[in-house]
């Protein structure tokens, strides 16, 4: 490039390549900003996302360019269309579970059933749901196997108990995390802002039933078996680096449709509903049946409750 | 500005010395390296990389975080002699300890950051513009306390060898009631660190009020075994008067420390293994295993092991009294309580988990070359920042604006 | 009934004879007594001739107050021989609790040979199930048969501590009959194959504990026996 200075025809050669260079820097800042270079999003969208406020301030135009962006994501992502939705809390509304250990027979169609609608890592071997097997007259969970595997259940001898997210009315996580990306909705759910979790995992040792999980890689959902129906809080495609746990199925239940795991028991060992409506089926069990909850002693009040008949 | 040259010829002095200091520097800095490295591969792949589960969620990092804490307090030993008794021959020495604590609650700091998943997210602790969970979240305590500790340190320092460089004296009663706040606030660091733990009575583990003072009295003898093996250095390897009264002081407190901290073990193993029940559940796995599962067993029978051959030494006065002697304690209390208190505290209260679980963690790789680099890190801080201490106390370093204005 | 009548009577009749000798001498208080007590006991008749008829009116089940609200999923769809009487309408209804040699037959395997088909198979009208009590049932109503026997657990269902409801939480109920789930030939629900145990994380290995520890006290009796 030889840059004598000298003007000729169309300026001089200095002046040509200057003009190329800065062609090609606007050129290769429109397709930085455009393209999904950054680590597979445009720039804009990593930018918003970067700056992106917590839930609980944006407001509903943020909200709703929330959501749009994480609807692209999962486009570039698993290329499918999702619709990510923020259905707000009913009035009146929350939430109860209780489980019929006495119809459990182990048979984990609540795990699975949990893990394909909520869109969970299969990579990061996240389930929400974990059911301890234990012999009979027992009720150590030290004593307990996770990972049973016999040929048909229920096994001779032995009992089950599912266990997940207790969505505790005084629940230790939510006063453990340092940003307070995790809290208790309106209608009893305790929910996580995967977008402003930082990921110190503080909620995980709080924790009192090992509920809460954590994305140690990307999570990887095979594309054809993405759930397209998901929630801000519930099951959209969640970041690496986050943590995660049952949120009682937020983008079902609050349309009325039952979680995923009561849908999918074929016992019919789990109950669900409303606490604050007294004919409610949940309010029947409290009343009718000796429940109890799982480690009671420590305060936490779980919306969740256990009985056998 | 005076300032500007008090920095500048600050930094010029850290990177100068003779080609012993430049290898010293150098092998840390690339222990460093391979550590950014290393990290640089956990932030490519996600903490995937790591040895940690969701049963064991926290690990090598955090183990680090918590023993690292209690150096930072540790530096409190000098203050309170050197200020509150007036011991002329610690305050000597007093700002280099100063110098460890910066260091030390660096390398905490750094510890933390990356155990983050998202450690682009930092900001969202920002009070204000992000949320801080504060003062509910023992975490949003820990960072604040980390933080003003910090600027303590180098504030306090930074007045008082701005004073040096400036050949005036610094104000007692400026800086004083900082010195006493420092005090308190180095307790306090290790205090909320052992709350963060203790919080918890889903871990029943932690879930002990005698956490707490476990922390301050590991934090009292492995401090101090640091301090007293460095100042030994500075000492050796420059011309900075270091009197055998510091050590002797450092080692006494140390004897003490490690007496209550060891006594404070037997209280923890007599409390669950008396009448042993679940709660005891993860002390049983540390010390004896627990179904199967023993992969800690011989560390914290080690640490023990270290730990009180380290105190029949301190406490046998002419065995303490003997410099090589003194020396092997330090070190292996050192060793002993950064094994009892890094991963002998954090990884048996997640084994088993809170559903009876027991799935065991080694660190891989990664997480052991990041953390070398990070310790690098530390001890390069504390080497330059001691550098510029020596020089700027021993008046090699002044402001030469000075010397203009008064020569002829 | 009527040996009561005649119990009350004599009865009262032999007491006012033998307890008052004195008075029973007068012939007005002789009279009167009798009377009075043949008064009492057509009182006494009367009276309990009410309870009786009362004590004699049947309860029937009108279901449970505070009943709550459910559509039931029907059955008649699902099940391949319905309407019955296709068929059965010209074959004559036996009885006789045998081995039935039907083009249908099941296994009978509920309450270990209390029951048998016409305890719950209405044997005049074979579309309909028939309860305790002999009344036809609708066979998308057949929780009122099982409910006959089963009746907490029949309370329980309708109010939502068992059995499945489908659909949704909120608005209407919609809950599955009892046969949905319960084969009622052979009602309690079978084994099967557990869906697959739970990962660990990605790069991490699952080492499976060598040891199942037995807490319960008679495990250890059982291997003090053995030994």
């Amino acid at each position: 490039m030889s840059n004598d200075g000298s003007s000729g025809e169309g300026g001089s050669n200095f002046d040509k390549a200057r003009r190329n260079f800065l062609r090609g820097v606007g050129v290769g800042a429109a397709a930085a900003v455009a393209t999904p270079a950054w680590g597979g999003e445009t720039f804009q969208d990593a930018f918003a996302d970067f700056f992106q406020k917590d839930y609980r301030r944006m407001s509903a135009e943020e909200i709703e360019a929330a959501l749009e962006r994480i609807e692209r994501r999962a486009k570039r992502r698993y290329d499918v269309e999702i619709e990510c939705e923020n259905t707000p809390p009913q009035q009146g509304v929350v939430f109860g579970y209780a489980i019929n250990i006495s119809r459990c027979k182990g048979y984990r169609d609540c795990v699975h059933a949990c893990v394909k609608e909520n869109n969970l890592g299969r990579d990061s071997q996240i389930q929400y749901i974990r059911v301890l097997q234990m012999d009979q007259g027992d009720f150590n969970l030290e004593h307990s196997d996770h990972y049973y595997d016999p040929e048909t259940v229920p096994v001779e001898g032995k009992h089950y108990l599912p266990v997940q997210c207790m969505q505790c009315d005084d629940p230790p996580c939510v006063k453990a995390c340092p940003v307070e990306a995790t809290w208790m909705e309106p209608d009893g759910i305790v929910v996580v802002d995967y977008d402003w979790c930082i990921g110190c995992r503080y909620c995980m040792a709080a924790c009192p039933y090992w509920a809460r999980h954590f994305n140690w890689t990307d999570p990887e959902i095979p594309a054809e078996e993405i759930n397209t129906d998901t929630h801000y809080l519930g099951n959209r495609p969640r970041p690496r680096g986050v943590v995660e746990k049952c949120h009682f199925c937020i983008q079902r239940t609050r349309k009325g449709r039952q979680p995923a795991c009561m849908e999918a028991c074929p016992t019919g060992a789990r109950i669900f509903g409303n606490l604050l409506d007294p004919d409610s089926e949940i309010r029947y069990v409290l009343a009718n049946k000796q429940v109890f909850r799982l480690k009671e002693d420590l305060g936490t009040e779980p919306k969740f409750w256990y009985f056998s008949d | 500005m005076t300032v500007v040259r008090f920095i500048l010829d600050g930094i010029r002095e850290m990177f100068r010395g003779p080609r012993e200091y430049w290898m010293w520097l150098g092998v840390l800095t690339a222990v460093v390296a391979f550590g950014a490295w290393s990290y640089s591969q956990q932030l490519t792949n996600g903490l995937v990389v790591t040895g940690m589960s969701d049963q064991v969620s926290w690990g090598f990092y955090i183990s680090n975080f918590a023993f690292l804490v209690g150096i930072a307090a540790a530096a409190v030993l000098l203050v309170i002699p050197a200020y509150l008794f007036d011991r002329k021959d610690i305050k000597d020495v007093v700002l280099i300890g100063e110098g460890m604590a910066v260091a030390a609650v660096t390398m905490a700091i750094l510890f933390v950051i990356v155990d983050l998943g998202r450690p682009d997210r930092l900001w969202h602790m920002i009070p204000g513009i992000g949320r801080f969970h504060w003062p509910v979240s023992l975490l949003a305590w820990d960072v604040l306390v980390l933080s003003i500790y910090l600027l303590l340190n180098l504030a306090i320092p930074f007045y008082i060898l701005y004073s040096h460089y400036r050949g005036k004296e610094p104000n007692f009663r400026l800086y004083f009631p900082f010195v006493v706040i420092a005090m308190f606030w180095a307790i306090s660091i290790h205090t909320v660190t052992a709350f963060l733990f203790s919080a918890n009575p889903a871990r029943p583990f932690w879930h002990t009020a005698l956490l707490g003072p476990r922390f301050i009295a590991s934090a009292f003898a492995s401090g101090p075994a640091l301090i007293i093996i460095s100042l030994q250095i500075v000492r050796k390897v420059t011309s900075y008067p270091v009197s055998q009264t510091v050590i002797d002081t450092l080692a006494i407190i140390m004897t003490i420390a490690l007496q209550i901290s060891l006594f404070f073990v037997g209280v923890e193993l007599f409390t669950d293994f008396y009448n042993e029940g679940a709660h005891a559940a993860s002390m049983h796995y540390l010390f004896f295993g627990l179904g199967g599962f023993a992969s800690l067993q011989i560390w914290i029978w080690l640490a023990l092991v270290l730990n009180l051959i380290a105190v029949v030494i301190l406490m046998i006065h002419p065995l303490r009294k003997n410099t090589l002697l003194l020396n092997i304690a330090c070190v292996l209390a050192f060793v002993g309580i950064w094994i009892e208190k890094g991963m002998g505290l954090v990884i048996p209260g997640f084994i088993p988990t809170p559903l009876g679980e027991i799935f065991e963690y080694t660190p891989t790789s990664v997480e052991l070359a990041v953390a070398a680099g990070i310790w690098a890190f530390g001890i390069l801080v504390f080497s330059l920042l001691a550098k510029a201490v020596i020089a700027i106390k021993q008046g090699h370093l002044h402001d030469r604006a000075m010397d203009t204005k008064y020569s002829l | 009934m009527s040996r009561g009548r005649n119990k009350i009577r004599r009865r009262s009749g032999e007491h006012s004879q033998t307890v008052r000798p004195d008075r029973a001498n007068r012939p007005s208080s002789v009279l009167l007594t009798s009377l009075g007590g043949l008064l009492f006991g057509l009182g006494l008749l009367i009276a309990n001739a009410q309870e009786v008829t009362d004590e004699l009116k049947p309860l029937r089940f009108e279901g449970y107050p505070n009943a709550r609200e459910a559509a039931i999923v029907p059955r008649k769809d699902d099940l391949f021989f319905y309407p019955c009487n296709q068929c059965h309408a010209s074959m004559e209804a036996n009885p006789e609790i045998r081995q039935l040699n039907a083009m249908h037959s099941v296994e009978l395997d509920h309450g270990l040979g209390r029951i048998w088909c016409t305890s719950c198979h209405n044997l005049e009208n074979r579309n309909y199930l028939s309860t305790l009590l002999d009344e036809p049932v609708d066979f998308d109503q057949a929780y009122l048969v099982c409910g006959g026997c089963h009746a907490n657990r029949h309370k329980d269902w309708l109010f939502g501590a068992h059995g499945k409801r489908v659909e949704n939480w909120q608005g209407v109920r919609t809950l599955y009959n009892c046969t949905h789930c319960h084969d009622p030939h052979s009602p309690a629900i079978k084994a099967r194959a557990p869906k697959a145990a739970p990962p660990v994380r990605a790069g991490l290995k699952l080492e499976r504990a060598t040891e199942h520890v037995k807490s319960r006290v008679w495990d250890s009796e059982e291997e003090h026996e053995e030994q």
